[in-house]
C-alpha cells in the first residue's frame, strides 16, 4: 500500500513536470475536489503514470498546441478507436503537458463508465464526466477545456477494416459550442487505430451487458483481460485551428448539419495530417 | 429594513396629506395607504409572523422553534405533533409557544387547527409543513394517509384560511440518481419515478405535486424545499443514519459525490424561507460539496466496503443485529451515484438577503 502514496507516485515524475501539476489550478470546492469531484491528488498520480506512458510507450508526437486557448473555454473534438480509451489519456496528457499554464481536457464520458467500479470513480477524479448538457454547460461556464468523441463509445470498437474512417458525427457538440460562443478545436489522433486489431464486435452480448461493444481482437478474449492492453504504437495527434461556430446552428437544422461536417472535415484533414506525419517518420525523413 | 422603510411610507403619506376631519375620506386614506403597501415588492414579508409547524417531533423542528423565537418578530408558534409535547420544547416561553397534539392526516383536525382562540384576533400567517414519515419500515395505506392527506389538508386548510405562506419540507430522494447524474442537479431535474422506488419517496413526489398545483394561489406563497442530506444533530436522515451506523457500509469502487447540510443550516434556511417573499421550488443544500468518504474522514469515521450486488442484504444483516438505522432499500442508488443540489437560486432569492433579517 505504501507503494500508492501519491508523494512516491509523484516522485517518479522529473522536477519540472511535478511543478507542472502543482501549477494546476484546482478550485476546491471545499472538500479537496472542485464541484466536478476532481481531485488533485487523482491528477497528479494520473499525470505521473500517463507521463511515461506519453513520452515512452506511446512516444506521442504532437503539434498545433498553439491552437489550444490558455484561457477561456473551449470545445475539444476527434477521432476515437482502440477498444480502451488510451486516445483520450493521451490527448488529455498531451494537452496538460504543452500548455503553461498547464490545461486539463475534460472529456464527456459514456455513462455506463460510471455504473463500473472504480472506474467511475477514477474517471471523475481525473475530471472526465458523464456526457450530459448540464455538466457541459458546467464546465465551458467555468472556461474548461472540454474533450468529445463526436464518433461515441462506438468508435472504440471499430473495426481493422474501417481503420481511419470517420463514423458518424452527433451533432450536440456544435449546438452546445454555439450556445456558448465556444471554439471548436478539431485534432486528429494516429497511431490509436493500431493499438488494437479489431476482428469482429459481439452485438448481442454487448446489448446483453449494456455495453457499447464487446470486441474480439487478436489478443482478447483470448489472453483475458490483458488482452486489451494496447500494443506499443507510436501516436501522432495534430490540433488544427479553432472554428467558430455559426449561432445559426441553433435555428436551422440544416447549419447544425453542414457546421457537424465542417467539424467532421477538419478532424479528418488533422487525421490525414498525422498520416503524412507518420509516414515521414517511418521512411526516416522527420 | 423593509418593514422600517415600508413604516417611513406611511408616515410620510399620512404627514404629506392634509389633516383630513372626514372620517369616511380618512378611511378612504387608510385603504389607499394599505393598497400601496401591498403593491410594494418587498422582500422581507411584514409584520409579526404567526406560525404554524406540523411535525413539530422531528429534530429538525424543535432547531427551527429555537431559531425562530430568537426572532423578536415572531409572534407566536403552534407547533403540532403526534403523541406529547418533545422534552426539548417544553422549556420555550408559553406566551410565544403552544404545543397541540393532532392526527393531520383527519381533515377536520387539521381544521380545527386554524381556529384556536389565541390566533382568532390575530391569525396564524404561515405554516411550515415538516411531517412526513420517510421511514421505510412498517410502511402500510395508514403511512400513506399519514403523508399525503396530510400534506393536502394542511395546504387546503391554509388557502381557506388566508395563510400567506405554506412551506412544504421535500427532500433530495425525489431525484432519479444514476450514472447519467449531473454533476449539480437543479430543482428541474428528472424525477424518481421509478415504479421500484420505495412508497414513501413516491409519498413526497405525490405531496409536492398537491403543492405545485397550488402555487398559483393570488394570497398564498407556495414553497417546496428540497434539502440535501443532513448530518449530525440526531436527526433521521438517511445520510446521518448511514453515518451513525457501526460502520458506514458502503459498495466498493463506489464514491460519491455529495452536498450535506447540517441542521443548523437546515434550520436557518428554513427560517429565511419564512420571512421572505418567495414561492416555488428550491433546492438547499450544504456549503460545500466533496466525496462521501471525505465527509466519513472528518468524522473520524472507516466505512466497511462491500461488494454492490451485496450492499442491500448486508443493510439488512447489519440492522437486524442493531448496528444501523439506515436502509439501504430507501434509496437504493444513492451510496453508488453522486446527488449534488444545486441550490444556487435559493442563494440568490434568500441567502444573499439573509441581512435582512438580522437587520430587522
Amino acid at each position: 500500500m505504501a507503494l500508492l502514496r501519491p508523494d512516491l507516485i509523484q516522485a517518479l515524475l522529473p522536477a519540472r513536470e511535478r511543478e507542472r501539476i502543482e501549477s494546476y489550478a484546482l478550485d476546491d470546492a471545499g472538500a479537496g475536489t472542485d464541484a466536478f469531484g476532481t481531485s488533485a491528488t487523482g491528477i497528479g498520480n494520473a499525470y505521473a503514470v500517463a507521463y511515461w506512458l506519453h513520452r515512452y510507450y506511446f512516444r506521442v508526437v504532437s503539434a498545433g498546441h498553439e491552437n489550444i486557448p490558455l484561457s477561456r473555454g473551449g470545445v475539444v473534438v476527434g477521432n476515437h478507436s482502440g477498444v480502451l480509451p488510451f486516445d483520450g489519456a493521451m490527448v488529455s496528457t498531451d494537452v496538460f503537458r504543452h500548455t503553461d499554464p498547464p490545461r486539463l481536457v475534460r472529456f464527456m464520458v459514456d455513462f455506463f463508465v460510471y455504473s463500473m467500479p472504480y472506474i467511475g470513480t477514477l474517471f471523475r477524479s481525473l475530471g472526465q464526466v458523464p456526457g450530459t448538457r448540464r455538466n457541459f454547460d458546467g464546465l465551458i461556464e467555468e472556461g474548461h477545456l472540454v474533450g468529445i468523441f463526436p464518433e461515441g463509445a462506438d468508435a472504440l470498437g471499430k473495426p481493422a477494416e474501417d481503420r481511419y474512417e470517420l463514423f458518424p458525427f452527433s451533432h450536440g457538440h456544435v449546438e452546445l459550442a454555439a450556445r456558448h460562443g465556444a471554439p471548436v478545436i478539431p485534432f486528429g489522433v494516429v497511431g490509436a487505430e493500431e493499438q488494437q486489431t479489431v476482428i469482429t464486435n459481439l452485438q448481442p452480448l454487448a446489448r446483453a451487458l449494456n455495453l457499447p461493444f464487446i470486441p474480439v481482437t487478436r489478443t482478447f478474449p483470448w489472453l483475458g483481460p490483458a488482452g486489451l492492453l494496447p500494443k506499443p504504437v507510436r501516436y501522432f495527434i495534430h490540433y488544427g485551428e479553432p472554428l467558430d461556430i455559426d449561432p445559426a446552428v441553433l435555428e436551422s437544422i440544416e447549419v447544425r448539419a453542414s457546421e457537424v461536417e465542417r467539424v467532421r472535415d477538419a478532424v479528418r484533414e488533422q487525421i490525414r495530417v498525422g498520416l503524412e506525419h507518420r509516414r515521414l517518420v517511418d521512411e526516416g525523413r522527420a | 429594513m423593509n418593514e422600517g422603510h415600508e413604516d417611513d411610507r406611511v408616515v410620510n403619506v399620512n404627514a404629506g396629506s392634509d389633516p383630513d376631519p372626514d372620517p369616511a375620506r380618512s378611511q378612504d386614506a387608510d385603504d389607499q395607504v394599505r393598497q400601496i403597501m401591498d403593491s410594494t415588492p418587498t422582500l422581507l414579508r411584514p409584520g409579526p409572523r404567526r406560525i404554524l409547524i406540523a411535525g413539530a417531533r422531528r429534530k429538525i423542528a424543535g432547531e427551527l422553534i429555537a431559531c425562530l423565537l430568537e426572532d423578536r418578530r415572531i409572534d407566536k408558534i403552534l407547533a403540532v405533533g403526534e403523541g406529547a409535547c418533545p422534552p426539548g420544547l417544553l422549556g420555550h416561553d408559553p406566551n410565544r409557544f403552544m404545543y397541540h397534539t393532532a392526527t393531520l392526516d383527519r381533515r377536520r383536525q387539521v381544521d380545527n387547527l386554524f381556529l384556536f382562540e389565541e390566533f382568532r384576533e390575530h391569525p396564524l400567517d404561515t405554516v411550515v409543513h415538516l411531517a412526513f414519515s420517510g421511514n421505510p419500515k412498517g410502511y402500510d395505506v395508514s403511512r400513506h394517509e399519514y403523508n399525503v392527506n396530510a400534506a393536502r389538508h394542511l395546504l387546503d386548510a391554509s388557502l381557506r384560511h388566508g395563510i400567506g405562506k405554506y412551506v412544504f419540507l421535500s427532500s433530495d430522494a425525489v431525484y432519479a440518481v444514476g450514472p447519467r447524474g449531473d454533476y449539480k442537479v437543479a430543482e428541474d431535474a428528472e424525477l424518481n419515478l421509478d415504479p421500484s422506488s420505495p412508497k414513501s419517496v413516491r409519498d413526497i413526489i405525490d405531496a409536492e405535486f398537491y403543492c405545485r398545483a397550488k402555487m398559483d394561489s393570488p394570497g398564498c406563497e407556495v414553497m417546496v424545499l428540497r434539502p440535501a442530506g443532513v448530518i449530525g444533530g440526531g436527526v433521521m436522515s438517511g445520510l446521518n443514519l448511514l453515518f451513525e451506523s457501526h460502520p458506514p457500509v458502503l459498495p466498493i469502487g463506489f464514491d460519491p459525490m455529495i452536498n450535506p447540510t447540517t441542521k443548523e443550516r437546515l434550520a436557518r434556511d428554513i427560517q429565511l424561507a419564512l420571512m421572505l417573499r418567495g414561492k416555488g421550488v428550491y433546492n438547499i443544500a450544504g456549503p460545500s460539496p466533496g466525496p462521501l468518504t471525505r465527509f466519513l474522514e472528518q468524522r473520524g469515521i472507516t466505512p466497511m466496503r462491500v461488494p454492490g450486488p451485496l450492499l442491500r442484504q448486508a443493510n439488512r444483516l447489519q440492522r437486524m443485529i442493531g448496528q444501523t438505522r439506515y436502509h439501504a432499500e430507501y434509496q437504493p442508488k444513492r451510496l453508488f451515484y453522486s446527488l449534488v443540489l444545486d441550490d444556487a437560486r435559493f442563494e440568490a432569492a434568500f441567502r444573499q438577503r439573509a441581512s435582512m433579517l438580522s437587520a430587522g
